[in-house]
């Protein structure tokens, strides 16, 4: 038999309040942990942040003080949630470092995302934006080496691959033609609406990290690459909740988020080889079942419909952290030239891509090809790579040979 | 990656130097643990001889500017010095009983541990606030006098030149400190 989060029984809410030593984790090794450990935690601070923000947009909506209370509770333990997760990272790791790991998630959680959607537009949409964190990961691994003076290939442990993607200058579109079409919540396939909010709950985090630590930054270079690439988080920010049907209901939507925290940490559970942090899945999925029942029952209560309507028959296939070497190399390959118009995709550089990128070039090279070629200058002409299946798909962006210094 | 492989520049900062040995020190630690028989012996010896010449080039170098010029420098001046005599109590350790036992991995471990843990401590309380609060001409004359106290003791050494005691931690810190010693008395 199949697991159903909607008929699985969890632990009673009242028992789920954890403390000081329960939620002081031990922090995994930065130097030894899979670094698809380090994804998947990062993902799953991202859904709980968005769960937690979601719940407190909502509190700011609702009249009735019965359910406010029952979501002050729930919203608490996603707290204590947030906060086990997310302290799993140690404080060894420089932000530096994190931030590697913000991109190795973001690029294989969404190409394995985007091999797994069954709608079009949607998996479009998912292909346009992996190539850009893809990038993003290139860029910041560059920085990486100037500054620590390691490489990035520690961090990613050759699962991912670290070259140019859709160059990061390219990304800065003009604010309208961020917003996609949302997708109908009463005829797309179940499994879409997880794939789209878990995008928009990593994006968001990925933004959030970027505007509040880039500022820490020390190195001139590192402030000034943090600050653009932040500005396209947002725009991924935009990009992907934009796909969201606005027609959900609020009691609607928190079934979706809580029936994606159950899938998430089940899936997370199945694949993790640290049994500590495995052990948090498994206590977190059996929190969040009971999360899942009392927001189907206020979305039967208040919509007067049945939750089933709106979630997969049965738990999708789970996801996975693992490489999608062949699957981004085929859309660097294809994809690298699209940027959008409107709700849509397009080749050509149109005019109002022109206008914004010159608005905000301003006649200069940004900060992700100062990092670039400040690498080169430092490191004998070399851009930093990892290209474990040979050179890159597209001519443009290959290794850039060296020329001989005067 | 080889160590060293950056050459100084004229305007090199001190911190940024730092920062290099902090994440060449961490790679030799990757070495050392993922390699066997002689090359583990000799990725930990120049490990030993890295070791060594940074936290000695600091002791003398860089933290009694820090002590000086940084608020609360004396404090976490104090912290980082214990948090060093810790490790070189433990690199002693670990040079006695040789890469051949089965206690020298996890020694190493806790060692890797504790010397992560130490050099994210000094970047962020001492070399943030050091930046801060001195001027870039010292900074980088602090990274000329590191760049020449570690010529006395490379962790490549050139073939012929190294011997088994070249490479003792004891030895290794006791020429640094006369090094770095011998130039700042020659300068005063």
């Amino acid at each position: 038999m199949s697991f159903n989060p909607l008929t699985e029984k969890g632990i009673p809410l009242d028992r789920q309040i954890r403390n000081w030593r329960e939620l002081d984790v031990e922090p995994i090794d930065p130097d030894d942990a899979d670094p698809y450990t380090k994804c998947r935690i990062i993902t799953m601070n991202a859904i709980e942040v968005e769960s937690v923000f979601f719940c407190h947009h909502l509190n700011r909506f609702c009249t009735d003080r019965a359910i406010r209370e029952q979501l002050a509770h729930s919203r608490y333990i996603e707290q204590q949630q947030q906060k086990v997760v997310n302290w799993l990272l140690p404080g060894t790791q420089s932000v530096l470092e994190t931030t590697i790991s913000y991109e190795q998630q973001a690029v294989d959680l969404t190409a394995w995302l985007a091999r797994n959607e069954p709608d079009p537009y949607l998996k479009q949409s998912y292909d346009f934006g992996v190539l850009e964190d893809f990038d993003h990961l290139y860029r910041y691994a560059n920085l990486y080496e100037i500054i620590e003076h390691r490489q990035a290939e520690k961090i990613v442990d050759g699962l991912t691959e670290v070259m140019p993607g859709r160059p990061t200058k390219w990304e800065h579109r003009h604010p309208v033609d961020n917003v996609r079409d949302p997708y109908d919540k009463d005829s797309v396939d179940p499994r879409s609406k997880l794939h789209t909010l878990t995008l928009v709950a990593a994006e968001q985090q990925v933004m959030n990290l970027y505007m509040n630590v880039g500022p820490l930054a020390m190195e001139p270079i590192a402030r000034r690459l943090y600050q653009e690439i932040a500005l396209i988080e947002e725009e991924h920010v935009t990009h992907y909740e934009s796909l969201m049907d606005p027609r959900e209901s609020w009691w609607e939507r928190l079934v979706l988020h809580e029936y994606n925290e159950c899938y998430l940490y089940y899936s997370f559970m199945q694949q993790e080889p640290d049994p500590k942090v495995r052990a948090i899945w498994e206590l977190h999925l059996n929190m969040e079942l009971e999360h899942l029942r009392l927001a189907a029952d206020l979305m039967r209560r208040l919509d007067g419909r049945d939750p089933e309507e709106i979630v997969p028959r049965g738990i999708p296939e789970t996801v996975v952290f693992e490489p999608n070497k062949a699957y981004l190399r085929e859309l660097l390959n294809t994809q690298i030239d699209l940027t959008t118009l409107g709700a849509g995709y397009v080749r050509e550089a149109h005019e109002r891509f022109q206008r914004m990128q010159e608005t905000i070039h301003g006649g200069q090279e940004p900060p992700s090809e100062q990092v670039i070629e400040e690498h080169r200058v430092r490191f004998g002409g070399h851009d930093y790579r990892l290209q474990t299946e040979g050179e890159h798909p597209d001519p443009r962006l290959q290794q850039r040979p060296v020329t001989a210094r005067a | 990656m080889d160590d060293q492989r950056t050459a100084a520049t004229p305007d090199e900062d001190v911190v940024e130097l730092l920062l290099h040995r902090h994440g060449e020190i961490r790679n030799l630690f990757d070495e050392v643990r993922t390699t066997e028989g002689d090359a583990r012996r000799e990725a930990f010896g120049r490990l030993v001889r890295l070791l060594a010449v940074h936290e000695t080039a600091e002791e003398e170098l860089v933290h009694p500017l820090a002590r000086t010029t940084v608020p609360g420098g004396e404090g976490v001046v104090a912290d980082r010095l214990a948090e060093e005599r810790r490790a070189k109590e433990a690199l002693a350790q670990l040079e006695e009983l040789g890469p051949g036992e089965p206690r020298f991995l996890p020694l190493l471990d806790t060692l890797r541990r504790a010397v992560l843990e130490h050099a994210r401590a000094e970047e962020r309380y001492e070399f943030v606030k050091l930046a801060q609060e001195t001027d870039p001409a010292t900074r980088q004359s602090l990274a000329a006098a590191i760049r020449a106290a570690e010529t006395v003791a490379p962790t490549r050494p050139h073939p012929g030149v190294e011997s088994a005691s070249a490479g003792s931690m004891a030895a290794v810190v006791d020429r640094v400190r006369d090094a770095v010693r011998r130039a700042s008395a020659g300068s005063g």
